[in-house]
């Protein structure tokens, strides 16, 4: 029988059964997700171990942990398109600055200019593009996920999350600072069902031991509750 | 040595690996082009070249880098200090200008009015060298300026003999760029 509460969820070792009937009273949408968001007791992981005294190493750690925790089956599935663009544009880029590398090995010096001019603005132009794309448009964005869920209609839940690290001061120490936007709709993204965000740090010291080896059940299941406070936001 | 590199680049899948190739590539790439831009700003196709020979002391020593350009709009004049290169040789050689000549060209009686466009011969001497360079001109009686690939306009001491190093012990060539390579590779932005 499918699980009703977390703690049945929980007690089940296979906590990806699928969505629990009948839902939840106050939102006809959000079915069972707090079941989903529970981080699964038991289940494998390899160690994750970093450099504790590396805050870049920490909180690419603590990014990776999310962005596979959110990827799980019944949960979001990650868009790749800030990544693809930055791809894209990087090996355009490579590409035309080994092309001209190549023009103005083959051809002697004179004769190559115009043709070197060409490579060598093109190479600036998509290097200024790049930046202002990774400053503009992704920004902190670490994650953007997409759900797709039927329950009489087609429900399209969108989540986009940033992170960033507050830095250390004499009195605390580094935090994580997770950012979490949320929008529901349906029938094609037409009519909006709700949306909510949510702005949470948290220090880093929650999540690693001395030895640098992350806890990542508690930090899936403070993500878990940040994400799943969100989704059960205000219904238009 | 590696595993819990290579375990974590398993794990985070096919896109990161080519990120990570990209971050290294977009390194030399733009090491590249930074090169290939200042030669043609300086319109010369070799805008930084090492000293590789005594003949020009107590000026310029062995492992010295100079930087050159070749501005279209001026003349070579006797006292400047340039680099060369003989077609048929490989290596460019840097001496100093001791004689230039204009050849005026009379071409169906009329003679061009700006003296950059007629040709310069130019007769060049290492400053530490007895004697003039027309051994080394391989049958050419003067040097033209498409032989010159530019002049010298400043010069860092010492800094060169990294080049030389590598050019003689190319193992260190490899080697460095092996470990840029590896470094690249398992750092994260």
């Amino acid at each position: 029988m499918a699980p009703r509460t977390r703690k049945a969820a929980a007690r089940e070792p296979d906590g990806l059964s699928p969505p629990a009937v009948p839902p939840k009273e106050n939102t006809s949408a959000v079915v069972d997700v707090d079941a989903l968001l529970a981080p699964i007791p038991g289940e494998e992981r390899e160690e994750v171990r970093v450099n504790n005294a590396s805050v870049t190493d920490m909180k690419h750690a603590c990014d990776d942990a999310l962005k596979r925790f959110l990827s799980r089956p019944d949960l979001f599935k990650q868009i790749y398109t800030h990544t693809d663009v930055r791809l894209a544009l990087g090996w355009l880029s490579v590409l035309v600055a080994g092309a001209t590398g190549l023009y103005g090995w083959k051809v002697p010096f004179e004769q190559s200019k115009p043709g070197a001019w060409a490579g060598v603005i093109t190479y600036v132009m998509l290097t200024i593009v790049q930046t202002l794309y990774a400053y503009f448009i992704e920004g902190d964005i670490v994650f953007v996920g997409k759900r797709k869920t039927f329950d009489k209609r087609i429900v399209t839940e969108r989540i986009t999350i940033t992170s960033r690290t507050t830095p250390s001061t004499p009195q605390s120490p580094p935090r994580y600072a997770l950012g979490v936007v949320y929008v529901r709709s349906a029938s094609g993204g037409k009519t909006l069902l709700g949306k909510g965000r949510a702005n949470e740090e948290q220090s880093y010291t929650e999540f690693f031991d001395e030895r640098g080896v992350m806890d990542q059940e508690r930090f899936e299941r403070w993500v878990g509750s940040v994400v799943g406070r969100v989704m059960d936001g205000k219904v238009q | 040595m590696f595993a819990d590199e290579l375990k974590t680049l398993r794990r985070l899948g096919v896109r990161h690996v080519l990120l990570q190739i990209l971050n290294f590539v977009s390194v030399l790439a733009s090491g590249l082009m930074i090169w290939k831009g200042l030669g043609l700003i300086t319109n010369t196709e070799s805008p930084i070249v090492v000293v590789l020979s005594g003949s020009m002391e107590p000026a310029f020593y062995r492992g010295d880098l100079l930087f050159l350009t070749n501005l279209p709009d001026q003349r070579y004049r006797t006292g400047d200090i340039t680099v060369y290169k003989i077609p048929g040789a490989d290596i460019p050689i840097v001496h100093r200008v001791l004689e230039t000549h204009d050849f005026v060209s009379d071409k169906n009686g009329r003679v061009a009015a700006s003296p950059l466009l007629e040709k310069q011969l130019l007769l060049t001497k290492g400053d530490n060298n007895h004697i003039d360079d027309i051994e080394l001109y391989q049958g050419l009686d003067w040097l033209e300026r498409k032989h010159i690939v530019g002049t010298v306009r400043g010069f860092l001491p010492y800094v060169g003999y990294v080049t030389i190093a590598m050019n003689d012990f190319p193992q260190l060539k490899y080697a460095l760029l092996g470990g840029l390579g590896l470094l690249a590779l398992i750092q994260r932005e």
